[in-house]
């Protein structure tokens, strides 16, 4: 039997020709067959071996268009995609885009996605209570006036605004009147605010009718309590523990809340990740979100074509769109950039600036009918001395 | 020797077949006529009198 020693040696030798994860991999592996099949010191080191060629033939040839087949291998999966927008993910009946909308949503890196949802998760100890789900559920949901009121109307006469409160969902909610009329002072306009039994009355002051109206809209929707932007939210049990699911985004509200386990808890708007946890935890949200869409519509793509797009998408820094304003329209190539999109724009400034093409790139070459710098074309020969 | 990428490989093996196939004395025993085979194999024993620039 190879001594365990002997085995991390090997291991460490081999050190610089395998990445840091298969290496512990291996480790873990061969501790196992170790103790289950007895190996020899040369059966070590042809274990090891092995890897590495397997390893080694899993590498891409420099020269290779990556670009290209990425492109490719995301782009044929699109053509087989539904153009069903919607789509009820699971139990929790909340609206999320799919499909190829979702796709050209995260590629064009919208900064106002159509469905922003949130999956919150919940510190550890609280995680199993739906109690506590609850109560923070009731921290995140967005109340306005109109969501506990039986009913709102506008007293023409008074020229006041009317509002019959439901004490059952206020108690839901657990607002009391002194909350709701503190919430509603800070409203612009309001001169008093009287109530009786269940009936709210405000006053706006001196006002034209048609003043009153906008008035009363404000008020319908003005926010009592909650985070910003999110409309609703619902608890799911996943497991042993409650998760939230919240429509509408805000994660770095959210994060305030005590009891959110900030280290999972995600949104599905990408820009928002970026401006809350940063660039690396937004790469990793395209290449998640996307393969999610992906493999939600039963399309299997390798996911280093995926990883590449979402590297291309944030390797400046900050998250640019694949077309004409982001990576396209920042080339350096004025051939490239016109083959895209508004040709005749990008050649005018071109000229205008007297901009010079180097002819480095791929889509120059093929423009002018030379040979491609990629694989076979980016060789250059020369005789042994 | 280089560890040629396949491009590299197939550049190199294509210029020397071009060269046999123009005339040039080959440089290995062999029984083939075909220029291409006889430069892969040229290209196996790593006889080949050309190499590649990276830069």
């Amino acid at each position: 039997m190879a001594d365990l020693t002997y085995i991390d040696t090997q291991i460490e030798k081999n050190g610089d020709k395998l990445t840091e994860h298969i290496l512990g991999q291996l480790k873990e592996k061969l501790y196992f067959a170790n103790e289950k099949y007895n190996l020899s010191n040369d059966e070590v080191v042809s274990i090891i071996e092995e890897c590495i060629k397997a390893y080694e033939k899993s590498l891409v040839d420099p020269g290779e268009a990556v670009g290209t087949v990425a492109a490719q291998s995301l782009g044929e999966p699109g053509t087989q995609m539904t153009l069903n927008t919607f789509h009820y993910a699971g139990v929790a009946d909340i609206n999320v885009t799919l499909g190829l909308p979702r796709i050209i949503e995260i590629v064009d890196a919208r900064k106002d996605p159509n469905t922003p949802v949130m999956r919150i998760y919940l510190d550890e100890d609280i995680r199993e209570s739906r109690e506590k789900a609850e109560e923070i559920v009731k921290e995140i949901e967005g109340t306005t006036i109109e969501s506990i009121s039986k009913s709102m109307k506008i007293d023409v006469i008074n020229m006041s605004i009317v509002v019959e409160l439901d004490t059952y969902k206020m108690q839901k909610q657990g607002l009391t009147l002194d909350d709701i009329k503190e919430k509603l002072y800070k409203l612009k306009k309001v001169e008093s605010i009287e109530d009786e039994d269940n009936f709210l009355t405000l006053k706006a002051g001196d006002v034209s009718l048609m003043e009153l109206r906008k008035f009363f809209n404000r008020v319908k929707s003005h926010q009592l309590k909650g985070i910003k932007n999110v409309k609703r939210a619902l608890i799911k049990k996943e497991a042993e523990e409650y998760v939230i699911y919240t429509e509408g985004s805000n994660l770095g509200e959210a994060f305030k809340i005590p009891g959110v386990d900030i280290t999972r808890s995600i949104s599905n708007d990408i820009n928002e990740i970026q401006r809350v946890l940063g660039i690396e935890a937004a790469r990793r949200a395209i290449v998640d979100e996307i393969r999610k869409t992906l493999e939600e519509q039963g399309l299997d793509v390798d996911i280093r074509h995926i990883m590449l797009l979402a590297d291309l998408m944030t390797m400046e820094g900050e998250i640019k769109q694949i077309g004409r304003h982001g990576i396209s329209g920042e080339k350096s190539s004025i051939l490239a950039r016109a083959s895209f999109e508004v040709t005749t724009n990008h050649l005018m400034k071109a000229a205008k600036f007297g901009e010079i093409d180097s002819l480095s790139g791929v889509t120059e070459n093929v423009i002018i009918g030379q040979p491609i710098p990629m694989g076979t074309g980016n060789v250059k020969l020369i005789m042994k001395k | 020797m280089l560890n040629y990428t396949k491009y590299e490989k197939v550049r190199i093996i294509g210029a020397r077949a071009l060269q046999i196939s123009l005339g040039a004395p080959i440089l290995i025993e062999t029984s083939t006529l075909d220029p291409i085979r006889i430069a892969q194999e040229e290209m196996k024993k790593e006889v080949i009198p050309i190499t590649v620039i990276r830069d």
